[in-house]
């Protein structure tokens, strides 16, 4: 599903992300943890083809991303406040970025109605614009518009933080269900190695910029991850 | 003295913005702009008394310039209304730290008076003053009538910064305030009531009588005692930084432009864009003054024959949306870019939307300056000739060149007179595409001959209608090129 070959980014000399090879088969979970620095929001980035790579290419499905309009049908997304259009109402917004993938209002309508618990009630209805919401709440209305258009990967940084504690059981409990439903791809970042292993299957733990460890999420898993991280 | 400290942290706060230096082109071609200007003023200064003292045979120019000075007040007060910015520092770091209250609110409240901006009009204030007012009324007077200036300049900035956050300046207030000024100029023009003549009489007071002085001072401590007083009455801060609250929002119904499909929902967004923040709207506003730009070209005889010239206004008038909003066309998207990048919106579409929202800014303006056709034949093929350039050649300079605006643009940040997120990229964009034109239809005309020139360029407009296609494309690969370079300049905020 995504390939990742060579690639390569570096800010004046500095190398902030090397991975010569990585595979992201169809269907998988995959958790990307690292302290801060550590290059993840930068891959991130790189496959979503908002900076330029030194060397090396993303390849979505085939195609490589790089200037390249197609992957956009197929992949959401949410990094950070961005990846919103803050001077809309929710409703607009969803509105928006359901017609961009050829939704009709009534498969936004259901979509809303299939989520609305994670909302908890508090997004829709209002005539608040984003920018006036909280922090967690737009981060719960990214992380609707990245789902709303069915894609078939699914990138998200740091989904857990600034949301509260309800609504990170819930998004777990949502994104579990999506991969076994819909068999959806993800990319996760976190820096909660609780959460990541409970939803990823596989977690690889970047430094400086470079993978070093690439683990199958196993009873273990969370226990090795925190002895790799303890000061 | 804390109040010394907010000072020096609101100079920091400048001058180690992100930037600055890198700005520095710009804040010197902005200083050249001021220092301009402080010559134009000097000269209107020096020559105020002369214009004055033909004007009318029984007033004298000081008894001119006090009858006018209620109408300045005023004006300058609705200037100020719509333009000046609320002085707002960025209180949560200082809330909790333990400074009394009423040392922020003065510290917001007496700042503006500190602008230089504020003393500009002393340039036309003191030569007039030297020159005309001492020698009608002796030196003491020149002195007061000076004093008396400035001091309606702080009543100005403490009023209108009151009016402001008391109520909003919306479209409402525009209107109504355009109302005021009809019924203001109606009263004086059919001699039903006069301001002029109590104006003259209170100035004259004021500026005649040793203590007049005094009251404009009480105005300007009523002015400053009427913002304490809305401070006291608003105690929390979300009312201090008044912003745009979210329930005056635009909510005009776009929805017939969903007819139009993705291109129409793209155009929907950038209109919300335009509606729901202040900076952008107050281009509106601006635009609505701007439209009237021709009336002082075409009404002079002296300017009738520079074809040049005469096409420059032509562009600029029924451009002027264009023009306003164009140059900035990408980096208006600069907050949600990273949103409009990843979501299923191919690079064409997006061009194509602009496109399209450029064209109608085009048609509006073209429509809106039609009555300028009752100044001639001539005027007509002008703006007919403009139009079509604009429409086909201009418009695709603009996408394609608006691509090396690499600033972020902030647009939750204040309104008018707004230079955040100029370069000098940005001149460098607008100026070939203002002035080129007009030297070629300068030359031509005096070459050969108007109708030529006209028809040169309308010609290329048409050529650049029909070649919209690859011209797009043109526009889409340039885009793709500097893609990396716009999402990076548009996440480095300020």
């Amino acid at each position: 599903m995504i390939q990742v070959t060579q690639l390569q980014k570096t800010y004046n000399g500095i190398t902030v992300l090397n991975i010569p090879t990585l595979t992201i088969p169809q269907g998988e979970s995959f958790g990307l943890v690292g302290n801060n620095g550590a290059g993840k929001t930068t891959f991130f980035r790189l496959i979503l083809d908002l900076i330029e790579a030194t060397t090396g290419e993303v390849i979505v499905d085939d195609e490589k991303v790089m200037r390249n309009d197609n992957w956009k049908a197929k992949v959401g997304s949410f990094l950070d406040e961005g990846f919103l259009i803050d001077f809309l109402t929710p409703e607009e917004y969803f509105s928006f970025t359901g017609k961009l993938y050829h939704k009709s209002e009534g498969d936004i309508a259901s979509f809303l109605y299939s989520i609305k618990d994670f909302f908890n009630a508090e997004i829709l209805g209002g005539k608040k614009l984003i920018r006036d919401f909280s922090k967690g709440n737009q981060k719960k209305i990214g992380i609707a518009a990245a789902l709303l258009g069915d894609p078939k990967i699914l990138i998200l940084d740091e989904p857990f933080t600034s949301l509260d504690p309800s609504s990170q059981i819930r998004l777990k409990r949502f994104l579990n269900d999506l991969q076994e439903r819909l068999n959806m791809t993800m990319l996760i970042s976190s820096h909660d190695l609780n959460h990541v292993t409970e939803v990823c299957k596989r977690i690889v733990i970047l430094e400086k910029g470079k993978i070093v460890k690439d683990l199958q999420t196993g009873e273990d898993t969370l226990k090795e991850l925190e002895a790799y991280f303890a000061v | 003295m804390v109040v010394l400290d907010l000072v020096k942290q609101e100079w920091k706060k400048g001058t180690r913005a992100q930037g600055f230096y890198k700005n520095l082109a710009v804040n010197l071609l902005l200083g050249f702009l001021a220092l301009y200007m402080a010559a134009l003023f000097l000269f209107l200064g020096f020559s105020l008394d002369n214009i004055l003292e033909s004007v009318h045979d029984t007033l004298n120019p000081a008894e001119l310039f006090g009858g006018a000075m209620f109408y300045i007040v005023v004006a300058g007060l609705a200037f100020r209304f719509f333009m000046q910015q609320l002085n707002t520092i960025n209180l949560p770091p200082y809330q909790v730290l333990p400074i009394k209250r009423t040392v922020l609110v003065n510290f917001l409240l007496v700042k503006p008076l500190f602008s230089i901006i504020n003393y500009f009009h002393l340039f036309i204030v003191i030569p007039f003053a030297v020159q005309s007012v001492s020698g009608y009324y002796g030196s003491a007077v020149a002195v007061r009538f000076v004093l008396a200036c400035v001091i309606f300049v702080w009543f100005n900035s403490l009023m209108a910064a009151f009016l402001k956050r008391k109520f909003s300046s919306g479209f409402l207030s525009f209107v109504a305030l355009i109302v005021v000024f009809a019924v203001l100029i109606a009263l004086e023009y059919f001699k039903i009531f006069s301001f002029f003549n109590i104006s003259k009489i209170c100035f004259g007071f004021i500026v005649g009588n040793p203590l007049g002085l005094l009251i404009p001072l009480a105005a300007v401590v009523a002015a400053y005692l009427l913002n304490r007083l809305f401070f006291y009455q608003n105690y929390y801060p979300e009312r201090f930084n008044q912003k745009i609250k979210s329930d005056r929002n635009s909510t005009a119904d776009l929805s017939f432009l969903n007819r139009f499909g993705m291109i129409g929902e793209m155009i929907a967004v950038e209109l919300k864009l335009i509606l729901r923040h202040k900076r952008t709207k107050s281009i509106l506003y601006m635009s609505a003054f701007f439209l009237l730009y021709g009336l002082i070209f075409y009404t002079q005889p002296a300017y009738q024959e520079r074809a040049g010239l005469l096409f420059f206004v032509a562009m600029f008038v029924t451009g002027l949306l264009m023009f306003m909003y164009g140059q900035w066309v990408i980096s208006w998207d600069s907050g949600h870019f990273d949103s409009l990048m990843t979501k299923n919106i191919p690079i064409r579409t997006y061009l194509n939307a602009n496109y399209y929202m450029l064209l109608a800014f085009n048609v509006i303006c073209f429509v809106l300056t039609t009555p300028y056709f009752f100044f001639g034949t001539k005027i007509i093929y002008m703006h007919l000739a403009a139009f079509v350039f604009n429409s086909g050649v201009n418009i695709y300079l603009l996408l394609f060149l608006a691509t090396y605006n690499t600033k972020r643009i902030d647009l939750t940040k204040a309104s008018a007179m707004n230079y955040q997120g100029t370069t000098f990229k940005s001149f460098l964009i607008v100026m070939p595409i203002m002035l080129l034109p007009m030297f070629i239809v300068g030359a031509i005309s005096t070459l050969v001959s108007m109708p030529v020139a006209l028809w040169t360029l309308t010609i290329l407009g048409v050529a650049g209608f029909l070649l919209r296609k690859p011209l797009i494309t043109l526009c889409v690969n340039q885009f793709n090129k500097r893609k990396y370079k716009l999402a990076e300049g548009f996440r480095q905020s300020e």
